[in-house]
């Protein structure tokens, strides 16, 4: 009773700056799609993609924590992650929420967005296309999965129903994700003339889908180790250590695809004679592969603290790499440029800051998921 | 049979006439003239309300000749578009008659065109709440009523030739032959990325011009293989794996149990 009462006096400072920044973020929300984008962003015609679409290209894959412990527990039947998986449900339904409004923020005609949604438009040719109806009926899926998870107790039929078809529903929702994270990689294939030679290839959908495998599991153990800790109970590192044992082998077959293929083009001298891009290309290797995959294979994956610098370190790492695909390695004619606008920051903020705080409240005060960390429930 | 436009850069003496009528017939307004320093292009880059648009270059050729070459810009109406194959919501499409035509109801706005687009060309009006993409339509309406583009129609030195895009291939190469010391032996967009629906003969190389170069394959043929062939074998693939492994890993936890019982 005393920790609840506790609670109730510590947490609101927190929650209601956070609370604030996203009121302040849908405020802003409303101003871009009621005035426009030339109002509330610096995008230009030589850079018609900015901020938001670095964030949504970034949000996805770590939102891959989702799937890939969907996959776990429903395909391959470890039960034992049954419990982690709530948790991770929650946040890649919070990640693709968050992707799903900005993007709704980024695209010019808002107002047409169903346009996605009617066959007799589609054109399978777009790789624009896939990404974006794969991740509107993966939101379904999600949604899905949340309620199973939150309602996990209730006897209404609906409920029943949805779990007896959950690995039906889990099953559909990795084939969408799978397809969709690599297509996500496959959108720069039509933009080799702009895209910078140390992250052009043919292997971008190969290189997408592998590198958001690997970050959804390291966001499953960093929020493991995080949520634990923050409720006050010990994280379940035993769990935790299987994960790590397939990052590792998902990491290195990531690195011998991205190095062999810069080696097969020839392209491997570009890593060090490409200026500004060669820092980049280094930084998102070294942080977010090189250090974490030492860490994970070595006896420092015991220590909560390192695998905390191990898995930010992944997340930084393909935070760089999917920027610099989507925005700063993207060429633009020299006499434009583009630096986002206040709101452009505004927003992105605001969205994180957002699902933060519906992570930690959820967490804190929907019954099951607080089960699940404070009893390790099952 | 496809319709074409020859663009001959010996010719043209860089009136602009092409540009405004361009904006007479889309009812298209003018652009507040920007400072360009060092430039005569106004306004220096295509912008939602301008498609068409003179570039003007001083070219030193290797005799030592100065050329001064005035390049009537606009959308290339490439024969395997790259806007065509990026946009998800089919609003760009290539007519078989040449012209690459938008259709404004099907844009959500993404704006992945302008990205692909080889030469830089899909604009939209920034201060637009819900613009749609603007670029030179090769005056596809006019030409369905049999007549031919604002611009080819307002040429006074006949720059600008409109026709079936084999003869006027054909009549640029007549042309460079007659002429080999006025033209470089080059038509661009007969094999830049696959063939474009405009086409240009002129006195000084491309490159100098700023025309892209590219090579004949077309921009989205990589990325359209992958959605063809790449896509649908993903799918298959992966239900595939996934059925196997659910199977497998559930025969394994329900024998784990079973024994577990008999013990």
């Amino acid at each position: 009773m005393s920790a609840v009462t506790k609670e109730k006096v510590t947490v609101p400072v927190t929650y209601v700056i956070l609370a604030a920044i996203a009121a302040a973020g849908v405020v802003l929300g409303v101003i871009r799609l009621v005035r426009g984008l030339g109002p509330t962003t610096n995008l230009n015609s030589g850079y018609p993609w900015g901020m938001w679409i670095a964030f949504d290209v970034f949000t996805i894959p770590f939102s891959a924590v989702a799937f890939t412990m969907a996959a776990v527990v429903h395909i391959f039947n470890q039960e034992k992650y049954h419990g982690l998986s709530r948790l991770t449900v929650l946040a890649g339904f919070l990640g693709y929420l968050m992707v799903i409004l900005v993007l709704i923020m980024d695209i010019g005609r808002w107002d047409q967005f169903y346009s996605v949604l009617m066959p007799w438009r589609w054109n399978l040719h777009s790789f624009m296309f896939e990404v974006a109806i794969s991740i509107t009926l993966y939101f379904g899926v999600l949604v899905l999965e949340m309620l199973s998870v939150v309602f996990e107790h209730s006897d209404a039929v609906v409920i029943t129903w949805l779990k007896r078809l959950i690995v039906l529903v889990a099953a559909v929702g990795v084939l969408l994700s799978t397809v969709h994270q690599s297509s996500l990689g496959a959108v720069f294939v039509i933009l080799r003339l702009r895209l910078h030679p140390l992250w052009w290839t043919p292997l971008l959908p190969l290189l997408f889908l592998t590198s958001a495998l690997f970050t959804g599991f390291s966001v499953a153990v960093f929020l493991g180790i995080v949520t634990w800790r923050a409720m006050g109970q010990e994280a379940p590192m035993k769990l935790l250590q299987g994960l790590i044992r397939v990052i590792i082998v998902i990491q290195v077959i990531y690195l011998i695809l991205k190095l062999g293929d810069l080696l097969v083009s020839g392209e491997l001298g570009l890593i060090f004679g490409s200026g500004r891009f060669s820092l980049l290309f280094i930084a998102e290797m070294v942080v977010g592969v090189i250090v974490p995959l030492i860490i994970f294979a070595s006896r420092a994956r015991s220590s909560q603290a390192a695998l905390i610098v191990a898995t930010v370190g992944v997340v930084l790492g393909i935070a760089i790499n999917r920027l610099s695909i989507a925005w700063f390695a993207l060429a633009a004619p020299s006499e434009y440029s583009y630096m986002p606008y206040w709101m452009e920051w505004g927003i992105t903020i605001a969205a994180i800051c957002a699902a933060v705080l519906f992570y930690s409240a959820a967490v804190r005060y929907i019954p099951v998921l607080r089960k699940t960390v404070i009893e390790g429930a099952h | 049979m496809s319709k074409a436009v020859l663009v001959d850069l010996v010719r043209c003496m860089g009136c602009r006439a092409c540009q405004v009528a361009c904006k007479a017939w889309n009812d298209n307004p003018g652009d507040l003239t920007t400072i360009c320093l060092g430039c005569y292009d106004n306004p220096p880059d295509f912008t939602g309300d301008t498609w068409s648009l003179i570039r003007f270059t001083e070219v030193e050729d290797e005799s030592g000749q100065l050329h001064w070459v005035f390049t009537k810009r606009q959308c290339m109406h490439c024969e395997h578009p790259a806007c065509v194959s990026a946009c998800p919501v089919s609003a760009l499409q290539k007519l078989s008659s040449g012209p690459v035509v938008y259709k404004a109801q099907n844009c959500i706005g993404c704006r992945y065109c302008m990205l692909a687009c080889p030469f830089h060309v899909p604009r939209i009006n920034w201060d637009e709440v819900l613009p749609p993409i603007k670029k030179c339509t090769f005056c596809a309406d006019r030409q369905s009523a049999g007549l031919e583009p604002a611009c080819v129609k307002a040429c006074p030195t006949d720059a600008l030739t409109y026709g079936e895009r084999d003869e006027l291939l054909a009549e640029a190469r007549k042309r460079i032959a007659a002429r080999p010391d006025k033209y470089v032996n080059h038509i661009y967009g007969e094999k830049e990325a696959g063939g474009t629906s405009w086409l240009y003969i002129s006195p000084v190389p491309f490159t100098a011009l700023g025309f892209p170069e590219l090579d004949e394959e077309p921009i989205p043929e990589l990325s359209e293989a992958i959605a063809t062939y790449g896509t649908p074998s993903m799918l298959l693939g992966v239900a595939a794996l996934l059925g196997g492994i659910y199977w497998l890993t559930k025969r394994r936890a329900e024998g784990m149990q079973e024994r577990a019982k008999e013990k």
